[in-house]
This record gives structure tokens, sequence and C-alpha cells, in this order.
């Protein structure tokens, strides 16, 4: 009988890495404590986790900069080496994996067959849909081709990135590519979007790891995002917000202001608008965040954060739409032509639907503005 | 060049820099602040509750609001019981019975000394301490398979 490691336990596999089981209710309680779980719920996932059969993860680039998975890969709790060697099967990542080319795709359709439904869909990078697909293929067949074909057979779908999420700077305008995020596409699948640009790499494992914990999608905000990580803005969490509540703010960046750690909201800082856990996980293994460097927030976990004119000039929360609801109106004018669109596309409704919603919720919001 | 450790460069936290107070010994930290008054009035319930026969609770110290000199009080407070074990996993563990029984300090770290987790565990003894189960069942296995090839001169 052909046993691969696909079908052994996640328990197995540690004793096969030497990793006992106190090593892993230390792996487990770290990441519970990342992820502002209860911290019994170290012991509870390690122990759950030893019995189960390591879930397929099929990751897919598409037009991207690898900058996501740059940021993967330098995942402190856990590590990455760690949650791909012992926790999943990673059976597809066309940039990590030895295999190339044909060998590279059959793996890729192996595990999507073997796994049928309960595969776990990693998705970087927005799909171009101009020239046919033909901004991004691989194997002869566009980016689009494969992403349906890929989601049919997924438990669940994780954009990761921006692009992947909201289309990020492929979607910026004039978006020349016709990009689009993954839930304009794939619409009959639960989604959870883990934006950023790139986003942070805790927050991408210990999303996985929770998905494969518990088998559930956490709870999401309006965005698809995870509130654990997105339930607070970089504003609510900055340590540089007493500043901001006493009026002192830095006018420029070598100022005495900024040299005293003022408020940065006047040097363009979108931290009150931005949805992310830079400012309490930080970056680097804690050791961080851009506004600890003394730059602002880009807001790069918005939607359309591309598209919101100069990183350094001051916004009022109105141009980014309500706190927490930031849909800029030139994605609600795109996501306006995928409706129209959608049907030649194939869009999923249930994206459109949510794009759909929000443009409606953002038109009453417009028209209640103009109405004084 | 060949490894990103090798580039001479030292990154100081913003901590440290306005923390200088930190180098000092606990006993020079005056006073306890309203934070560390608060996680030993909660530690004190939770030792009641477990005194009665309640079950054991965790307080994640990295989830709270804590500064450096919060955390050397909070530590000079609960001062160092009977039990200090070290758990060689995936890193070094330090896990130590505080003054207090029942009160667990729990410090785990990677491989690279990174602290990665740490907590106050109330508990009667912490669950990472005790073997496992199946770890027991294979080492029962694995020692008989050594008595076996063993040869007695």
């Amino acid at each position: 009988m052909l046993h691969t490691d696909a079908h052994i336990t996640v328990g197995e596999m540690l004793r096969r890495h030497g990793i006992s089981r106190r090593g892993f209710i230390k792996f487990c309680t770290a990441t519970a404590s990342a992820m502002a779980l209860p911290p019994e719920m170290g012991v509870a996932m390690a122990d759950q986790l030893r019995g189960a059969v390591r879930p397929s993860v099929i990751y897919l680039s598409f037009q991207e900069c690898t900058g996501c998975l740059e940021s993967l890969t330098r995942s402190f709790a856990p590590t990455i080496e760690s949650l791909i060697f012992n926790v999943i099967s990673l059976d597809y990542d066309d940039t990590l994996m030895a295999a190339a080319g044909g060998a590279a795709e059959s793996a890729r359709d192996k595990a999507m067959h073997d796994n049928f439904g309960k595969y776990v869909l990693v998705v970087d990078g927005s799909v171009p849909t101009g020239a046919g697909g033909g901004y991004c293929m691989a194997g002869g067949r566009s980016a689009e081709d494969i992403l349906r074909e890929a989601a049919k057979g997924a438990a669940a779908i994780v954009c990761v990135g921006t692009c992947a999420a909201f289309g990020g700077i492929p979607f910026a305008d004039p978006n020349p590519t016709q990009a689009w995020p993954v839930t304009a596409i794939v619409g009959d699948k639960p989604i959870i979007n883990v934006s950023g640009c790139p986003p942070i790499p805790e927050v991408i494992t210990g999303t996985l790891l929770q998905f494969v914990t518990t088998g559930k999608v956490p709870d999401l905000d309006e965005h698809l995002r995870p509130k654990v990580f997105f339930g607070n803005t970089i504003h609510d969490r900055c340590y540089r917000r007493p500043f901001y509540d006493q009026g002192k703010f830095a006018k420029t960046f070598d100022d005495e202001g900024a040299r005293n750690g003022w408020c940065l909201y006047e040097l363009g800082c979108k931290g009150p608008t931005t949805y992310n856990a830079c400012a309490t996980i930080k970056w680097n293994g804690g050791t961080s965040f851009p506004i600890e460097s003394g730059h602002g927030c880009l807001g790069c976990s918005e939607p359309g954060f591309w598209d919101q004119g100069s990183f350094y000039a001051a916004q009022s929360a109105a141009a980014w739409g309500k706190a927490g609801e930031a849909v800029p109106r030139k994605v609600m004018e795109v996501a306006a032509a995928a409706v129209v669109t959608g049907g030649a596309l194939g869009v999923g409704s249930a994206g459109v639907s949510r794009m759909r919603q929000r443009r409606s919720e953002q038109d009453a919001i417009d028209r209640k503005s103009d109405g004084g | 060049m060949s490894r990103l450790t090798d580039i001479p460069i030292r990154i100081e936290s913003p901590d440290r820099i306005q923390s200088p107070r930190l180098t000092e010994s606990p006993r020079a930290v005056a006073g306890l602040g309203g934070g560390v008054m608060a996680i030993l009035a909660e530690l004190v319930g939770l030792l009641e509750r477990l005194a009665s026969g309640d079950l054991p609770a965790t307080i994640d110290l990295r989830s709270l609001p804590m500064s450096p000199q919060d955390r050397i009080a909070l530590q000079s407070a609960l001062g160092d019981g009977e039990v200090q074990a070290t758990l060689d996993a995936q890193g070094l563990s330090s896990i130590r019975e505080t003054r207090v029984p029942g009160l667990w300090w729990v410090e785990h770290r990677d491989p690279r000394g990174e602290i990665i987790a740490e907590s106050i565990e109330v508990t009667r003894i912490p669950q990472i301490l005790m073997s496992a189960l199946d770890e027991i069942g294979a080492g029962a296995a694995a020692l008989r398979a050594q008595i076996a090839n063993t040869h007695v001169a």
C-alpha cells in the first residue's frame, strides 16, 4: 500500500522530526498567544492537531511581486518551517517547491484530486483577465482558469495579500491588465482575506493554523478579514496615540515634533482608517512597525489603498470612507464594472453582491452628503 | 558576508532606550503600578478558585500592556518558589513555581533565544511538564527493544 506523507497525522510527522509533545505545545502556545486566543488554547490546539491528518495546502501565485511569500517565510511564531514540516502538507507552491514544469503541475493536480473538498487553497496576487488572461499564464493556462479549477475542490480559500484580497496594485488605476481580486472570480467558497502589502507573517501563519486547527472560518469583518487580527485600527493601538489626543503633530519628517515622536497624522499617516495588527504584533519578530520607524501608515491592508493620492498628504477619514468601511468611490466604480462584465467573466455572485452592497451603502452616504 | 546576522547592525528597542531603569535591580523599582496590582488581584481570585476545586487557569503576559518595569515589579512581588524546571524542546523554556504555591511563571523561548510566549499558570503542575501517554508507550516499546538487542556479558 502506498503510504504517502499526505496521509500521516501531525503527531506522526512530529515524531519523525524528533519534536515531542512538549515542543509542540510550545509551538501552539506561542501561536495562540500571537493570535490573542485564550492561553489554554495552546495545549488544546496541540492535542487536537497531533491526532489530525495534515491538511493539504495548495499555494497559487498569480499577478504578484512575491513580497507576500517573502513575508510568510519570515514568520517567527509559528515559523514557516515548523508549519510546513509538521502541521500542513504544502503540496504545491511554484516558488518554494523543488519540482518545476510538468512535474510541479502534476503534483498540484494530484493533490487536488486526492484531497478534493478538503484542501486549503492559498492565493497570492490578483487575477488579470485582460488579453484573454495572457498577462499571467502558467503551464499554458491563464491565472483565471487555474483559479477556477483549483477553487472547485477547496474547503476554503485564503487570499494572502492585498492583491488577492482587493486587487492591490495591479487593480489600481488604470488597471491595465484588468486585474480582479479573488472574490470577483470565486463566489461559492468560504474566503478569508489576509490583506496587507505584504501581510504580517504571523497573521498569515496564524490564520492558516487557526483554520487547520478548528476546520472553521474565523470571525470575519465586512472585508472578510479575520477580526482577531483586523479588529482594531492601527491608530487604536498606536503608541503615538496620546500625542494625537494632545494635538501634537509632526509637520515635517525632520522637525522637532518628528524628533519627539509626535503623531504622524499630518504627514499622511492612514492609521485612523486602517485595520491591521502592525501596532501590536509588529514586524520582524516584534521588533517594530513603520510608525515606530518614523513613517506614517500607508493603509496597505485597506481596499483601494493605492488610489488614495499621496501617501504624504493628510487625509480626512471622510476621504477614505467611514472608518472600517473604507471602500473608496473609485473602487466602487470599478466594482460596478465588474457587475456589468460579471456574466461574461463568470464573476462569482457572492463577491459581486458584496461590492454591490457596499456601493449602494456608499451611494447612500454620498446622497446624504450632497443633500446636506 | 553570507548571513543576515553578519551585517553589523545593532537594533535597540524603544522600550530599552526609554527605560534605562530596566538594568536596575528589581529592588530599585519603587511601588507597584495599578496594572500590576490588578494582575495580582486576579491571581488571588484564580488561586482561591483552584483551591476550591475549580479548573486551572492561565494569564498570557504578552497580551497585557505591561512596561518592562511592570514586568520586573510583578516578578519581584511573586518571587521564587521551590521548583524550577528547564525544558529543552524547540528552544529553552523556564518553568518555575513562584513563592506562591500554585502560581507558575512559564517562559518559552525559540531556538534563537527569543521569548515566544510568557504566562502565569494557576495550576498544581503545568501540563507541559507532564509526560504524554502516547510518548510513554512509545518509550516503553523503545526500551523493550533496547533490552532485547542488548547482549548480557
